[in-house]
């Protein structure tokens, strides 16, 4: 399956509940909604055609009004992969753990909640990860974050 | 007898006998100077210049600088390398587990002031010197085999001007 292909292929199997971003690349980009996440990669997960297997990263954005979750998704076996992302506002940011689905979503997701201080639902252990134990300081990855030692690039 | 040659000032001869006077501050300091033996601990890419140092081309052992694995065998801790805020208790740690007269060298830009890291970076120590005393410092990033051998040197000239009474 190419990257034409795959596109369609999703976009016919989820009709109106994704939609598709334009990024200019060959590999498709998504937007879903955040309670149809858990849905969504049951659905990538068992079907016979796209059997996406590996979790390879789930990142966050912070781009000043929102945060974005990113996940990028492939299939060992089918040799195709993609990315898709949803949005979740700064106040009360929270999104469904999907390691039932893929175990190694454990430590993405507890480096999303630690960094940018998104609430992971049903995780099991959200303690500290890359950051110091004692670590007391707020979510550094957050764009309006401040600490008494950070300084900030001056403007070019 | 080249030594005892080179520094009259210090050693005087007994006619006749086996017997040498000299001070002890100058014999104290100077094998304290001549065989400092550095703690291995390499964080960053300094750690690759740190181990050219001591590999056969730049040869360390010349200096009488031999690496050890333990702090309490070592006398002088190179810190080559960034310092993250999770690294920096750790780094304590070991300086007090070394034995005394201790010497810390911070090799590197990120040791110093956080080098490449001083801005936007909510991890990284800036400069070594909020953990642990700092002899000298080496700029560069990462400091050449060349830098390296003239911080070790100032360390050098820096300890054989130490006198007992200056112990505390």
């Amino acid at each position: 399956m190419d990257h034409t292909e795959l596109t369609k292929y999703i976009l016919e199997k989820f009709p109106g509940k994704i939609e598709l971003l334009d990024t200019g690349k060959a590999e498709p980009f998504f937007k879903i909604s955040a309670d149809f996440l858990l849905d969504f990669c049951r659905s990538i997960h068992s079907d016979e055609k796209l059997f996406i297997d590996f979790l390879c990263n789930i990142g966050a954005v912070d781009t000043g009004k929102k945060f974005e979750v990113v996940y990028s998704v492939a299939s060992v076996k089918n040799h195709i992969r993609f990315d898709f992302k949803l949005e979740q506002e700064y106040e009360g940011a929270e999104i469904d753990s999907i390691q039932e689905i893929w175990a190694g979503a454990n430590w993405h997701e507890r480096e999303v909640w630690e960094l940018y201080g998104i609430n992971i639902r049903n995780h099991g252990n959200l303690t500290r990860f890359l950051l110091p134990d004692d670590w007391n300081q707020g979510f550094p990855m957050r764009k309006n974050w401040d600490a008494p030692d950070f300084v900030r690039m001056p403007e070019q | 007898m080249g030594l005892i040659k080179k520094v009259p000032v210090y050693i005087e001869k007994f006619p006749g006998g086996g017997i040498l006077t000299t001070s002890l501050d100058y014999v104290l300091s100077q094998s304290r100077a001549s065989s400092l033996w550095y703690l291995l601990f390499g964080t960053a890419c300094c750690a690759i210049e740190l181990m050219a140092t001591g590999a056969s081309r730049y040869d360390f052992d010349r200096l009488g600088m031999i690496f050890r694995a333990s702090p309490r065998q070592s006398d002088l801790i190179i810190a080559a390398g960034t310092i993250t805020k999770k690294m920096s208790p750790r780094l304590r740690l070991l300086y007090d587990q070394m034995s005394q007269p201790r010497y810390v060298i911070a090799m590197g830009g990120c040791t110093v002031k956080g080098g490449p890291f001083y801005y936007d970076s909510y991890s990284v120590e800036k400069g070594i010197d909020h953990i642990v005393p700092v002899d000298v410092y080496i700029p560069g990033c990462p400091p050449r085999p060349e830098s390296l051998l003239e911080g070790c040197l100032t360390l050098q000239k820096k300890i054989k001007k130490e006198k007992i009474a200056d112990w505390s």
